[in-house]
């Protein structure tokens, strides 16, 4: 009984300390720029919010103030971009995340795997809220292409 | 006759002691000052204000090592607050007339977004950017 107290209190003490919704990690610097109200992430960058979490070389995000508390508005990633959102994971050069609409906007050789499929394309608009996906070609020549897992066996 | 010899003699005298008042006043300034500017002060359990363009600064530290006029040093366990940070590190250099301060040890700081910590920073006072060094973990509240 009195390990399974003890064990309970560690448990919760590494819970809190360990726990975050947010937050960003990076390998080389971090940037805050109160003047300009944003933050600049370099090397290895990790984010995460209560929506997703996303890595990248290079991140900036841009804040408000409300209530004596800053909130990222806009995020922007750079360079080897990798969201993961529930199931999916999204690929991309550039992103950015506006927090308003709950929309992501990646662009250069974008794609979105999930355990069904694969879609690959050049624009992903990825709207969280309405769980909406629009995949984009680069132009009208180009294609979107769609690898859909062969489910007979199941 | 005497009268005019007499005010000839106190003339004198008040332009001979008013001449060595300034030959003293200069002489006993001058040294002062060099001496004062060049001294290197130390105190322990240190703490005091600084404004700056960010407003006022509270800074402390376990010993504050005054190098020059411009130039303290932080020794040891440190912290910088106002109304935007509180920064808690170690070994803190702070340029005064620059308004710039960094470390290249472990730091914690404490913002309205929540608490950071990184492996050093240099803190760019009037130009609003604070720069966090090597591997950084910003926990948003």
């Amino acid at each position: 009984m009195i390990n399974k107290i003890l064990y309970l209190i560690v448990s919760l003490f590494f819970f809190s300390t360990s726990y975050s919704d947010s937050y960003v990690k990076a390998s080389d610097t971090l940037i805050w720029d109160s003047e300009n109200k944003k933050y600049t992430a370099n090397g290895d960058v990790e984010f995460k919010n209560e929506k997703f979490i996303a890595y990248s070389d290079k991140m900036i995000a841009n804040y408000v103030e409300e209530n004596n508390e800053e909130i990222f508005t806009i995020v922007e990633l750079f360079e080897n971009v990798v969201i993961k959102f529930k199931d999916e994971t999204f690929r991309g050069n550039h992103a950015i995340y506006t927090r308003d609409d709950n929309i992501i906007v990646l662009t250069g050789n974008v794609s979105i795997e999930s355990p069904t499929r694969l879609l690959t394309g050049y624009e992903l608009i990825a709207d969280i809220d309405n769980n909406k996906r629009i995949l984009n070609s680069a132009d009208k020549d180009s294609l979107v292409e769609v690898l859909l897992e062969n489910d007979s066996n199941n | 006759m005497i009268k005019n010899i007499n005010k000839k003699i106190i003339d004198f005298l008040i332009i001979f002691f008013l001449a060595i008042q300034i030959f003293i006043y200069f002489y006993n300034q001058r040294p002062l000052t060099k001496n004062f500017s060049q001294k290197d002060i130390t105190v322990e359990n240190f703490s005091s204000i600084v404004l700056s363009k960010s407003g006022i600064t509270k800074i402390g530290s376990e010993k504050l090592n005054k190098i020059d006029e411009d130039n303290i040093y932080l020794e040891g366990n440190s912290y910088l607050e106002n109304k935007e940070y509180k920064i808690y590190g170690e070994n803190i250099f702070i340029k005064l007339k620059e308004e710039i301060s960094n470390s290249n040890d472990p730091v914690k700081v404490i913002n309205s977004m929540g608490v950071l910590k990184s492996k050093g920073f240099k803190n760019l006072d009037n130009k609003g950017i604070i720069i966090f060094k090597g591997e950084v973990e910003f926990l948003i509240d």
